[in-house]
């Protein structure tokens, strides 16, 4: 439980971070909350040489409103998402899911761009970012890059950011209209992590009919992924019964799902089908 | 823990069981493997840097091949420890020609213990997938390449161009598939 020597670095500025990560290469971790990294380390299972905190850099926490999106700051806690008023009222989503992460400890220090970075194939924020088609904002030597949600996970454990970006920013586009979002999933009793967690973002229009869904699944594959098929089935339609559970049918396809000691591949495929007609039910519930 | 999957990697049967069973290649084609040494027949002393994101372990450990049937099949007995754990399973691998792809088939049962399984077992399947779909990418270019050729080379970004540009194909694949049924 004690890790191997490391030396350690908290840069004032996202500048200086930029270039202790370029100078220390695949011998540096970057920091964040450290619910993740420092397990790990504890154990053995990662041993950077350089640690690089970004703790002490100033105005990496937030929570704005601009250009019709809204914007986080990478080192935003999960507490912060969770408890912000205001984020319960326009995207409600995002503190729904800041909610059911780990346990209060990990919530007051794990931060959203820690656990994006990370990628964590059975992390919640992934599928709460991509049914919400967010972009993410990367820093690096050449200046800014702007990533697709849908991108931005490659496989697990494995991001679309180069070895010397910085994760600064997630800009989710402000939900309009008459919406409706849910995050449901089955927690790992022991870890918290999701067994399958399964984020939903409606809108419907006038008549009643779904006439967009944003839907994404974690936990089931190596990395979070948009159920397109579930997606296409609903919109367009009325959300009756059948609707959605035909839809949610298909919520593996295509899918290359994960087993392990707890789950197995198929115990995941079938928790995913019925947690996705739960979460577009409880979504379609919620519209207002 | 079983571990089962296909490949179809585009080149003749022949070449892609040679590539399977020489030394030289599966030193370059295994990622992460630093050292690969003959100690008997068929059988090979390895280390391996072996891991997924930032989380590494240093392997080291035995391979040994058993029931050689040339091109069409062998058998893999591996035994491996390093820090983060152990590890120790035996497979076979199957090779079907089927209209100029060759098809390999692997299943195996693999027993993992220490560290990695006490915390990690929820991503070993995951990993493990990943690394094969690594491996048989670098096979496969290595397969394709004739033998006066200098060896391809398998660095991150052309190992991650060649498994996207499978993905496409498999893709198309399964689309073209679709709609002509």
């Amino acid at each position: 439980m004690i890790p191997v020597q490391f030396d350690y670095a908290a840069p004032a500025t996202l500048d200086e971070a930029l270039s202790l990560l370029a100078e220390h290469k695949d011998d540096a971790k970057l920091l964040a909350g450290g619910h993740s990294l420092l397990p790990a380390m504890k154990l053995r299972l990662a041993m950077p040489q350089m640690l690089i905190s970004l703790g002490r850099i100033k105005d990496l926490a937030y929570i704005r409103e601009e250009d019709g999106q809204i914007r986080i700051g990478a080192m935003t806690t999960h507490h912060q998402l969770e408890s912000s008023d205001r984020l319960r009222e326009i995207c409600p989503l995002l503190p729904e899911t800041a909610g059911t992460i780990g346990d209060v400890q990990v919530r007051n220090l794990g931060t959203i761009g820690g656990s994006l970075a990370h990628a964590d194939p059975a992390a919640d924020w992934p599928a709460a970012i991509i049914a919400l088609g967010a972009e993410i904002v990367a820093v690096g030597a050449g200046g800014k890059r702007i990533i697709k949600a849908d991108d931005f996970f490659v496989d697990m454990l494995t991001t679309a950011l180069d070895p010397g970006e910085i994760l600064s920013e997630i800009r989710i586009p402000a939900p309009q209209g008459r919406t409706g979002q849910a995050y449901l999933k089955v927690p790992q009793p022991a870890s918290g992590f999701a067994v399958v967690g399964v984020a939903v973002n409606l809108t419907l229009n006038g008549g009643g009919a779904c006439e967009s869904a944003g839907i994404a699944i974690t936990g089931v594959a190596s990395k979070a992924y948009r159920a397109s098929a579930v997606e296409g089935a609903i919109a367009g339609n009325a959300l009756d019964e059948q609707t959605i559970t035909d839809a949610a049918s298909h919520a593996t396809d295509g899918i290359d799902a994960n087993g392990d000691l707890y789950a197995s591949e198929e115990y995941r495929r079938h928790l995913a089908q019925v947690y996705t007609r739960r979460a577009i039910e409880t979504a379609a519930a919620r519209v207002k | 823990m079983k571990i089962e999957g296909t490949h179809e990697l585009r080149a003749s049967r022949e070449r892609v069981y040679q590539a399977l069973i020489d030394p030289e290649v599966l030193k370059r084609a295994i990622p992460g493997c630093e050292r690969l040494e003959k100690t008997d027949e068929d059988t090979y002393s390895a280390t391996l840097k072996a891991g997924v994101g930032s989380i590494k372990g240093i392997f080291t450990g035995n391979v040994r091949l058993e029931d050689m049937r040339p091109p069409s099949h062998y058998r893999l007995v591996i035994e491996a420890r390093g820090q983060p754990g152990f590890l120790k399973g035996e497979g076979d691998l199957d090779l079907e020609e089927r209209d100029g792809i060759t098809v390999v088939s692997y299943s195996g049962d693999v027993k993992i213990g220490g560290t990695i399984a006490g915390v990690g077992q929820r991503m070993i399947q995951g990993s493990a997938k990943m690394m094969a779909s690594q491996f048989f990418t670098a096979i496969e270019a290595e397969a394709q390449t004739e033998a006066h050729e200098a060896p391809p080379k398998h660095g991150f970004f052309r190992t991650a161009l060649r498994w996207l540009s499978g993905r496409l194909r498999r893709l198309f694949r399964a689309r073209s598939q679709k709609t002509n049924s």
